[in-house]
């Protein structure tokens, strides 16, 4: 999972960032409007926090604007603005949550989870595919009740095909989901991250679909 | 019309220059027409008496004549009012002539009773006459045959008219005199009245211009006034003006101030939670009561920027829909919706932030706690007393598990959370509270029979 983080204020910023990669994102950040507006027009991200006052573009700009060329990732926006008339308007503009500053880091990360779930078309918190199963409010896997321990990298891959079971993801469409944008991007580096998985948990849950990608699917046929 | 107005004051001092006026006007236009009416009455009588002298002492007898022409007709007829006689005085001896109308009668001589001649030789006595009747009485002393002779012979002739139709005639005019004033009067004071109401009428504009700002129909006094009032126009906009920048810096200046502390605080909160040392639990405890309090007082700041707002208005139902479309897409994945029912272009007398915020809050503590649904009425209460203070009934009701008697006395505390799983900070009530109080407007919390709670207001509202 990609998270954006746009937020000007530089503690604030770097909190953000650390909470959310311990939650298991691949967190890109940017100090201001027009940075956060760049990344998020341009690299696919599962979900963006959003600081209403930025230099140089506002927030409710942004997120109009990211809306209006389709981009339709969840958005939360984060302020110290918490009027109801500023939450419309936060709203309205197309966000999908609205969490006003001072928060507390386990209520924004909650809101998150809820909205990469959401997005993924999951309602509940805990998502199963066969017997694996994956509590997305502890970062926990399980495989048949036993607890699976994933390396982070692990985690996110696994977290990544759970959100979008029963569907072929692309090695590029992990790649792009799984890496914050300064990372070296290897595509042999997933088939290597797969195999790892596939030796911790039932191998025939992660399928392989020839030429296209793999595919998260409780039936257990190759399709 | 009150005694304390401007219009009584004016009234006051035209009626009593009115009733001061018209009467001593009457005086003297009755004065006058007396004094006119008797001159030309004596007029009459002394033209008689010349005329009766000529004829009747010219004769060349040496003693008076019964004149030849009968002058007044009324002179033939008995105790008619109108009299002659000629009559010797001074021991003359002669003849004492009378007109038909005397009978036997006889008048008394002036001459005789000592009054004084007027500069033309006449005297004049108002008298009784044979009948009872008030007359006047002309007299006029001659010597018969003509003036060279010598003759000591004197004679009174007097001639007498009728006073009671000259009485007559003066109490008849006296009377359509005083009824010509007093309809004049009548009319002054209508014309009073209206000129008052025309003079005063710009005041009842400007009366209606600011009840138009109250209501929030306008901004500004609008329109040409009377140049006496025009500085007062002037200032009341400038008043107006100035009161609506001071709200609006205040906002501002609040908004600014929460932007600049709550980013802060946000980040002492998020790196004293990494400190699992006591120092970190304590700084996030102290920095939460921090970020309470900077909310408490925000919230009061800006009520108290806005309770001296003049004619601010906002409408209800722009307001609600922009709210539940934001609150269903927040609660979206718990498939909230919220029912609206409220009556087209109703208004609430007050600033649109604070509805929102009451409103804002009220919606989403029914969302929080609702099962699937949320349902928003409005409506204008029925009028009592005076139209001017028309309230509007809200209520907020979910199909949630409600609160009990116990809960629903304790919710409204300050700070206070029944569930603590439910996010929010618990000041959400609170504030409404407040607000509905800094609008005088009264806050219930029932059990609604749709399960859940419901939360009824009840809020001026602009006709």
């Amino acid at each position: 999972m990609r998270a954006l983080v746009v937020e000007d204020d530089n503690d604030l910023n770097r909190q953000l960032v650390a909470a959310l990669t311990d939650a298991g994102f691949a967190v890109d950040a940017a100090r201001d409007g027009e940075e956060g507006y760049f990344l998020g027009d341009t690299e696919p991200y599962d979900v963006v926090i959003l600081d209403i006052g930025l230099p140089k573009m506002d927030g409710i700009s942004i997120l109009e604007q990211w809306r209006r060329s389709e981009r339709n990732m969840p958005v939360i926006i984060l302020t110290a603005r918490d009027r109801w008339s500023d939450k419309v308007a936060g709203m309205d503009a197309g966000a999908d949550d609205y969490v006003a500053k001072p928060f507390h880091m386990e209520e924004l990360l909650a809101r998150v989870r809820a909205q990469v779930r959401r997005a993924s078309g999951h309602a509940k918190a805990e998502i199963e595919c066969g017997p694996v199963r994956l509590d997305t409010k502890t970062a926990r896997v399980t495989c048949n009740g036993q607890q699976v321990k994933l390396t982070s990298h692990e985690y996110r891959l696994l977290a990544y095909l759970m959100h979008h079971n029963g569907r072929v993801v692309s090695r590029t469409e992990l790649v792009e989901h799984l890496y914050d944008q300064d990372f070296d991007r290897d595509s042999n580096t997933i088939e290597v991250f797969i195999g790892r998985l596939r030796r911790k948990i039932p191998a025939d849950v992660i399928q392989t679909v020839r030429g296209l990608g793999y595919r998260m699917s409780s039936d257990g046929d190759a399709g | 019309m009150r005694v304390n107005s401007l219009a009584f004051r004016l009234f006051v001092t035209a009626a009593v220059w009115t009733l001061l006026v018209l009467p001593i006007a009457g005086y003297l236009i009755y004065s006058l027409y007396r004094e006119d009416v008797q001159t030309s009455f004596d007029g009459q009588l002394k033209k008689l008496v010349t005329a009766l002298a000529v004829d009747s002492m010219t004769a060349t007898s040496g003693v008076p004549e019964s004149p030849t022409n009968r002058y007044e007709p009324l002179f033939e007829v008995t105790h008619s009012g109108w009299y002659w006689q000629i009559k010797p005085v001074d021991g003359t001896v002669g003849p004492t002539l009378v007109s038909a109308s005397l009978a036997t009668a006889n008048l008394p001589s002036p001459y005789e009773l000592k009054y004084p001649a007027d500069a033309a030789g006449m005297r004049w006595r108002n008298d009784k006459g044979p009948a009872g009747e008030p007359i006047r009485i002309i007299e006029l002393m001659d010597t018969p045959g003509s003036d060279s002779d010598g003759s000591q012979q004197r004679y009174s002739i007097v001639v007498a008219g009728p006073l009671d139709w000259l009485e007559a005639l003066v109490t008849h005019f006296r009377s359509r005199l005083s009824t010509a004033l007093a309809l004049a009067g009548l009319g002054l004071l209508a014309v009073t009245i209206f000129q008052i109401r025309f003079a005063l009428l710009p005041l009842r504009k400007i009366e209606q211009g600011l009840a138009a700002i109250r209501s929030g129909d306008a901004h500004a006094l609008e329109g040409a006034l009377p140049a006496e009032i025009e500085p007062l126009r002037d200032e009341l906009n400038a008043l107006i003006q100035s009161n609506q920048d001071i709200i609006d810096r205040a906002r501002t200046q609040v908004g600014n101030l929460a932007h600049a502390l709550k980013t802060p605080l946000a980040v002492i909160v998020n790196e004293a939670r990494e400190d699992k040392s006591g120092l970190g639990g304590k700084i996030v405890g102290q920095a939460t009561l921090m970020s309470d309090q900077i909310n408490f007082y925000l919230d009061r700041a800006r009520m108290a920027a806005s309770s001296g707002a003049i004619g601010r208005v906002a409408p209800v139902l722009p307001v609600v829909e922009p709210l539940t479309r934001a609150l269903e897409r927040i609660h979206r994945e718990r498939g909230i919706t919220i029912s609206i029912d409220c009556p087209e272009g109703l208004r609430f007398q007050g600033e649109k932030q604070d509805l929102e915020e009451m409103l804002g809050n009220l919606l989403d503590n029914a969302c929080k706690w609702a099962a699937s649904q949320v349902y928003f009425t409005a409506a204008l209460a029925g009028t009592t007393g005076r139209a001017s203070v028309r309230r509007i009934l809200i209520s907020v009701e979910d199909d949630g598990p409600g609160l009990n008697e116990e809960q629903r006395k304790r919710i409204g505390k300050r700070g206070l959370r029944l569930d603590e799983t439910k996010p929010g900070s618990g000041l959400g009530l609170s504030i409404v509270s407040d607000l509905v109080q800094s609008y005088r407007g009264t806050l219930s919390l029932e059990q609604s029979p749709r399960g859940g709670l419901a939360v009824r207001l009840e809020l001026p509202a602009v006709q």
